[in-house]
């Protein structure tokens, strides 16, 4: 196995001779996939979750959507952050499921009293979201929901979240691609392109 | 391929070496084809290039090489001695426990030292209140072992302006430049600097048969899965194994160090895989563990007849800790950089590098321009964002979207001074996960050296600026609270009492124990140490090798 993944990254070697105009092509990015599909949303809500319940997946799937929220372009709900805290949740980070079931009360009784009868956090408006969110900034539960969605929506697909690798596409990170042939970026083409005029 | 050679640990070997890294592994490859027989002890797996990922969630944040966090090393910091050492969710003193040691998982910047780096103490002067002290070796004693890393490791590099002299040209062409290089570049001419080609332990082309860099990126923290970067691991670990004379036994924690009653290291303890104690006799001990793992071993191995420890009659062991210093600034460009693309950096800019005495402090630096943050996602969302906008929510989305690929960091590494106040010790109360006492880091930086930070910090704020940046703010002067560069706990020197080691990396206490690695060094040089424990390492083994054929240890 060991030896065959070898064998086929030396002929991704000997291959990868003169690539620059495919390169440059590459460097020029793939844009933002635009993801007008619904579906992804739907099947999250369907999914059987591993260890979260399903209001706290609801509510931690709502406050992830509003640390990264979806806008002409796909956030948090549409990269499947859900899964990846319940992935986590249900093996390394185990250990820090209890602390955030705590953090989840203590988010929801304040969240009680400020909005009495308003429901849970995902049926507060938007704006009334990321005002209570903003309350909540020093919380138990904010520090761990932020960084949990940054790493559900950064981290590789395997983990359950960056689905489709919508949070690399974001930022225009082509991490999944491997080896890169120069020009990597406008400078260094520009001056590439400046040092062959020369010739 | 896999090599079967196992010695049964009561046969006495000639070596034992404890630790596969930068040092080590040269140690094992040098001593192993001129002869002699050598069991290497390395705490870590044995990973091959193979098993290596581009996983940012295992490899950086779950420190997966680093062999996982806090919780199983236990590592505690203070800043001096009148306060309480406290354990931070990562360790302060961060290596690699792998085969191949950190040469496995560094960011493969390779700088030699410069002639004066050996000689500062007589140049400059004495720095009251701390351990500034010349090398009982020279730049041209070392250089020919310069010369043998560029070749038998394999750097890449163009010469620069303000370089060492050296006897032979890199062996292969500098690495491209990338976006983050040719601002650099841009903003050094108009500040009337020079910038010039960052050399690398990483192949531009292929050499002594293996393949070159594929510009994955993954290099600061990942191994090489193309074994492209010229770490222990790929270069010497296989010609070792092949001597038919070397067995690398990874899963080794070791323990201590024990000596006989005539005060000879006589075996090396250490618990196997499955936790049982185990010990390994051997003829002599070369201890290549880091700066900090050697200092802590031979704090461990306190006995009867060495009751301060093993080599430590002069009270050196563990000080003089220099972790080189960083200050830097971030910057954001028109266009994209795609900087997370190719190795880290690709110009530097070593108009600083030498102390001015007009400056009024000692120090200097190097300055380089990379991704730094903007070379993973994570990373980046974490640490690397613009501090004026929020740190959630559309503002937030909208920035690092724009920001990836447009932004760099112009960073400086520096000296630091060696001071008696900067050590490893033993934590009295903390234990790892194998139940031996944590490293306890003690770390202030000198004035000298914050001045130092200061000062570089403004220059890498006017090189981002002249370069071009639509925005750019500064990472800040901080504290140093660990770092990755373990260098100065053994030093090398000729008077024993103000030094563990003699300048051919013998221990002045203990004939047949050798201490090789960042320990051995007596400065700091201004960052990237690796080339120099390298070459000492080939320059170690030279000296180890004619002292054992002479019947000489």
């Amino acid at each position: 196995m060991e030896d065959r993944k070898i064998r086929s990254r030396r002929r991704f070697l000997q291959s990868t001779g003169s690539l620059t105009g495919a390169a440059y092509l590459r460097l020029l990015g793939p844009g933002l996939i635009a993801v007008t599909e619904a579906a992804c949303t739907a099947k999250q809500a369907e999914s059987p979750f591993k260890v979260l319940g399903r209001d706290e997946a609801g509510d931690l799937a709502a406050i992830a959507a509003r640390i990264i929220p979806t806008t002409d372009t796909p956030g948090a709900a549409e990269a499947g952050v859900i899964h990846f805290f319940d992935n986590a949740f249900a093996t390394e980070m185990s250990g820090q499921l209890d602390g955030a079931r705590a953090g989840l009360a203590e988010f929801n009784a304040a969240l009680a009293a400020a909005h009495p009868g308003g429901g849970r956090f995902a049926d507060l408006s938007e704006d009334e979201q990321d005002a209570f969110l903003r309350s909540q900034e020093s919380g138990t539960l904010f520090g761990l929901a932020w960084t949990m969605t940054m790493f559900g929506f950064f981290s590789m697909e395997k983990y359950g979240g960056n689905k489709d690798h919508i949070g690399w596409e974001l930022i225009g990170f082509e991490g999944h691609h491997g080896g890169w042939q120069y020009p990597f970026g406008y400078y260094d083409a520009e001056l590439h392109g400046e040092t062959n005029r020369d010739k | 391929m896999t090599n079967e050679l196992r010695f049964d640990t009561r046969e006495e070997v000639d070596f034992a070496i404890i630790g596969s890294g930068s040092a080590g592994g040269i140690l094992a490859k040098e001593l192993s084809t001129a002869g002699f027989k050598v069991v290497v002890l390395e705490q870590g797996p044995y990973r091959k290039a193979g098993d290596f990922t581009h996983d940012e969630l295992a490899v950086r944040v779950r420190a997966e090489l680093h062999g996982g966090g806090n919780d199983i090393h236990g590592q505690t910091f203070r800043h001096d001695e009148s306060e309480t050492a406290t354990k931070p969710s990562t360790p302060p003193v961060r290596y690699a426990r792998t085969v191949g040691g950190s040469s496995v998982h560094f960011t493969a910047n390779f700088w030699r030292l410069r002639p004066v780096d050996f000689k500062e103490r007589s140049l400059l002067g004495p720095i009251a209140g701390t351990n500034f002290a010349d090398w009982p070796i020279s730049y041209e004693e070392l250089e020919p072992y310069y010369t043998k890393v560029d070749w038998d490791i394999g750097v890449s590099g163009a010469p620069g302006p303000f370089d060492a002299p050296r006897s032979r040209p890199f062996p292969m062409p500098p690495m491209p430049i990338k976006s983050s290089g040719v601002l650099l570049e841009r903003g050094a001419a108009k500040l009337g600097l020079h910038a010039q080609p960052e050399p690398h332990a990483i192949l531009s082309q292929p050499h002594n048969g293996r393949a070159g860099c594929i510009s994955c990126g993954y290099c600061m923290w990942y191994g090489c899965e193309a074994g492209a970067k010229s770490s222990t691991l790929a270069t010497m670990i296989p010609r070792a194994e092949a001597s038919g004379n070397c067995e690398i036994r990874p899963e080794s924690v070791v323990i201590r160090i024990d000596t006989d009653d005539k005060g000879r290291a006589n075996q090396v303890v250490y618990l196997d895989a499955d936790g049982n104690e185990q010990a390994q006799k051997a003829k002599a001990v070369v201890l290549s563990a880091n700066g900090a793992e050697s200092a802590r071993l031979l704090l461990m191995s306190a006995n009867a007849q060495h009751p301060d420890g093993l080599a430590n009659s002069s009270g050196f062991v563990g000080r003089n800790l220099m972790h080189n210093a960083h200050a830097g600034v971030n910057a954001v460009y028109e266009h994209p950089l795609n900087d997370y693309k190719g190795v880290q950096v690709s110009r530097i800019v070593h108009d600083f590098y030498e102390t001015d005495q007009s400056r009024g402090f000692y120090g200097g630096g190097g300055i380089d321009a990379r991704p730094l943050f903007s070379a993973t996602p994570i990373f980046q969302a974490q640490r690397g964002m613009d501090p004026t906008v929020p740190r959630w929510g559309k503002k937030f989305k909208e920035t690092i979207a724009h920001d990836f690929t447009r932004q760099m960091s112009i960073v400086a590494s520096t000296t630091s001074l060696a001071l008696d106040s900067n050590n490893i010790t033993l934590d009295p109360e903390s234990k790892d996960a194998w139940g031996r006492p944590a490293i306890r880091e003690t770390y202030r930086d000198h004035p000298d050296d914050l001045e130092t930070m200061a000062f570089l910090e403004d220059r890498c704020a006017e090189l981002a600026d002249a370069a071009g940046a639509l925005k750019s703010w500064r990472l800040g002067i901080h504290l140093t609270t660990g770092g990755e560069h373990l260098l100065g706990t053994c030093r090398m020197g000729n008077d024993p009492a103000s030094s563990v080691v003699d300048s051919k990396h013998r221990s002045h206490d203990i004939p047949n124990l050798f201490i090789c690695d960042g320990s051995s060094m007596v400065t700091s040089g201004r960052g990237q140490p690796t080339m120099t424990i390298m070459a000492l390492a080939f320059r170690a083994a030279d000296h180890i090798i004619a002292a054992a054929r002479a019947g000489d240890i």
